[in-house]
């Protein structure tokens, strides 16, 4: 018995409120022979918050991380079907991986700072696509703190080693680091799992604040977490897309049998 | 019931620690035994002037200047060879050779050399370069040492950038950095302690090595900074000077041993030091 | 539109025993709400005094059942964060226990009455209420059991029985009226059979409103309109003027 709804229940027609951002279609993935996605689809629009929930083993990290081609570091992994972001499909070898990554940034489930700091942390990346002047550079950064709910915590320490910031702080700076490079889209990967609830509780504000200006596809194994934040949840099981919709949908009334048993805790 | 089996666990517990720091204490005893012996032998020659004469014929009061300068010399030397090449390699493993089947070759040689006994590179480089000048040389020297070096750098590089976390990478990538970016600004900054401590045990280990340079460099009575040509260091004196009749020779070769054993325990506890400090 | 089958268990084996225990405190509940009903107007028909003031006593155990769901629905959903029809569920068992709260409160209204009545003689029109009361008391009954099983076929039926009880009220109410008319004496009792005729139309709307937290508790969808309700409260017109 096939998991999943027709495929269009989930390639909903623009809504109103935003356009098309990201439309994967009949994507499949592999880790060698073995298949991790099945024929995945679904849209994503743009300046929106999407959620992708499921057990572990799901396929959603890999999903996320097609998105942006970050499976090309590993030769035995290899996708086929389209991700067209922007009606461009960038699983085209001919797709600029440098530019996907530019306009698709990423944070991961660890916090990743550099060794360097705080100040450069940001502006090493940022160095990296435009030549700014010092005070530019000054503000790019600034803008990116305040961005990601750090400024006032470290703006006194911009020169210290950004390993020495606690746990929750390093990850609002790996988002300030993402969100200084200016990209269209950010992939977060569990943001917030490894971080204590205040922690967690800023970043999703952050996100939600910050939802007007960039696209979000969050991975999450925190069912209440994608309640609270997400306009769109995908539920995923297996490596199918099971069921996609809005919070009513698919926290109140999901329609298929197995999302529902997952957001009720009945996992068998 | 629960009270004998603690009883036992307590008793096995206390057997082990007492063997665990019997080893220790035996292993210790042996290094303070040398410290203390090559101390003891070579106090009288334990002055300023070993570090201002040079190596004296028989029957003459001298010192070691010439030896340790020709030391520091080829070493040196060996570590400007070696370090770049062992570093790059190491990166290449690390960054690049993870999988592939060239990375896993390339291990398998650099094991290899990093346990060939060292008289074979000695050899080798006699055959290479000794033979091929005519004469015995500083450089020669060098170049066995720095082949001695190479595989503890690449070893090492390729251990310590492996240390560092995947994710620092990934990271570096979703910004969209280009690979040597990543590596030359994230990677190194991150392994950097690691590299340095290896290159650093790189020079602990050829400081003391004496077979090598008996086919290389040779030795030199005199002063002489003249890298091609034969160049006196401090293993192949002790050597010389050991198997020598003479008593002051013996007193020079025990100091030059204490001065050597010295070192290597101080470029070790640097390196330590130096792991710690950089958590 | 979804009903839900007997389910999977909740991985935490104490979200289940929660969910259960609300459940069974909503079927006693419905129990005794319906019983009060039957009983009040049983009562009122032997004109027994003591059965009387029993149940006038006995409301105060559903209000005190109502309490007591209100605070464990409230208390496991601080607990368990539900989702989905666990949500629906939990939120319809605090409403469903409003509902049988004021049916409760209305048959004990009935009840007040009887002291009154008691002192009277019996109406013809009357004869019938022992029926309309049988009637609603089941829908009571109906709309609990399809809670308990989250039936949502059986609810819609529940709700689509809510048009035979505007059919009797508007009947009694014509027929008590007219026999008001017709016997003056009889005034005092048919004035007050009028309000009992009303109460127990209001526990058939009860029902109703319990049939539809039922039906949305099991499919998430709300359950539409009804039948318009065409009270003869509002066009009666005294029948010698004519219509």
């Amino acid at each position: 018995m096939s998991l999943m709804l027709d495929v269009s229940d989930k390639v909903a027609p623009q809504a109103a409120s935003g356009a098309l951002k990201i439309a994967v279609r009949d994507l499949d993935f592999y880790y060698g022979k073995s298949r991790a996605l099945n024929k995945v689809s679904f849209d994503i629009q743009a300046n929106s918050i999407t959620a992708i929930i499921g057990p572990s083993g799901c396929g959603k990290s890999t999903l996320l991380r097609v998105l942006n081609r970050m499976y090309a570091l590993y030769p035995e992994q290899s996708a086929q079907g389209s991700v067209l972001l922007d009606g461009q499909d960038v699983l085209a070898p001919s797709y600029d991986i440098g530019e996907l990554r530019a306009r698709v940034g990423m944070v991961f489930q660890k916090p990743t700072p550099f060794n360097l700091t705080i100040f450069e942390n940001i502006a090493f990346g940022v160095r990296h696509y435009e030549r700014l002047s010092k005070t530019q550079m000054a503000e790019r950064v600034e803008e990116a703190l305040t961005q990601a709910a750090l400024w006032d915590e470290v703006k006194d320490k911009l020169k210290q080693s950004a390993l020495a910031l606690s746990g929750g702080q390093q990850q609002r700076l790996c988002i300030a680091r993402t969100l200084a490079v200016k990209p269209e889209v950010i992939l977060l990967d569990e943001p917030t799992s490894a971080l204590d609830p205040v922690s967690t509780a800023k970043i999703e504000e952050l996100i939600l604040e910050q939802s007007h200006a960039f696209t979000f596809v969050i991975v999450t194994h925190n069912l209440q977490q994608a309640a609270r934040i997400a306009n769109r949840t995908a539920f995923m099981l297996m490596g199918d897309l099971v069921e996609i919709g809005d919070h009513e949908q698919m926290f109140v009334n999901p329609q298929n049998e197995h999302t529902r048993a997952y957001v009720t805790g009945r996992f068998g | 019931m629960n009270r004998s089996l603690m009883r036992q666990r307590r008793i096995v517990n206390f057997i082990a620690l007492c063997g665990a720091t019997a080893a220790t204490l035996f292993g210790l005893v042996w290094l303070v035994w040398i410290l203390w012996t090559t101390l003891e032998k070579g106090a009288t020659s334990l002055n300023l002037q070993l570090f201002t004469d040079m190596t004296p014929p028989p029957g003459t009061e001298g010192g070691l200047l010439n030896a340790f300068f020709g030391s520091a010399a080829m070493i040196g030397l060996a570590v400007l060879i070696g370090t770049p090449i062992g570093i790059l390699a190491g990166t290449y493993l690390a960054e690049f050779g993870l999988r592939s089947k060239i990375g896993g070759v390339i291990r398998f040689v650099n094991d290899i050399l990093l346990s060939a006994p060292s008289i074979i590179i000695g050899l080798f480089i006699y055959e290479l370069v000794v033979r091929q000048v005519g004469h015995f040389s500083g450089y020669a020297g060098a170049l066995a040492l720095a082949v001695i070096l190479l595989p503890v750098v690449v070893r090492t590089t390729d251990e310590s950038l492996r240390l560092v976390p995947n994710e620092l990478r990934e990271a570096g990538l979703s910004l969209g950095l280009p690979k040597w970016k990543i590596i030359s600004n994230v990677v190194y900054r991150a392994g950097a302690t690691g590299v340095a401590t290896g290159v650093l045990l790189a020079i602990a280990r050829i400081s003391g090595e004496t077979a090598p340079l008996l086919f290389t460099a040779l030795n030199n009575q005199f002063w002489s900074t003249d890298m091609n040509a034969p160049m006196a260091n401090i293993p192949v004196v002790i050597f010389q000077y050991a198997m020598s009749p003479y008593d002051h020779w013996h007193a020079l070769a025990w100091a030059g041993a204490f001065i050597v054993t010295v070192f290597v325990l101080l470029l070790s506890i640097v390196t330590r030091v130096l792991l710690k400090t950089r958590k | 539109m979804m009903t839900q089958h007997p389910d999977q268990p909740h991985t935490l084996r104490s979200y289940d025993d929660d969910l259960l225990g609300i459940r069974a405190l909503v079927e006693a509940a419905g129990d005794l709400a319906q019983r009060q009903v039957l009983a009040a107007v049983d009562a009122m028909s032997r004109r027994d005094l003591g059965e009387a003031s029993q149940i006038v006593a006995a409301d105060e155990d559903l209000d005190r059942l109502q309490a007591q769901i209100e605070h464990d629905a409230i208390s496991t959903i601080g607990r368990r964060a539900p989702m989905a029809d666990d949500l629906r569920e939990i939120i319809s068992a605090i409403k469903i226990a409003g509902e049988l709260e004021r049916i409760g409160d209305y048959a004990k209204n009935i009840a007040k009455r009887i002291p009154v009545i008691a002192e009277t003689a019996p109406v013809d029109p009357a004869v019938i209420i022992p029926e309309i009361a049988g009637f609603v008391a089941n829908m009571v009954r109906s709309a609990i059991t399809a809670y308990i099983e989250r039936d949502a076929d059986a609810a819609m039926n529940v709700i689509r029985r809510d048009a035979t009880v505007d059919e009797y009220y508007n009947s009694l109410f014509r027929a008590l009226l007219v026999h008001m008319i017709e016997n003056p004496k009889h005034t005092t009792q048919s004035v007050h059979l009028l309000f009992v005729t009303k109460n127990l139309e209001r526990i058939g709307d009860r029902a109703t409103n319990i049939a539809e937290m039922v039906y949305y508790s099991a499919t998430g969808q709300t359950a539409g309109t009804r039948a318009p309700a065409v009270s003869a409260a509002y066009d009666a017109v005294v029948p010698s003027e004519g219509k």
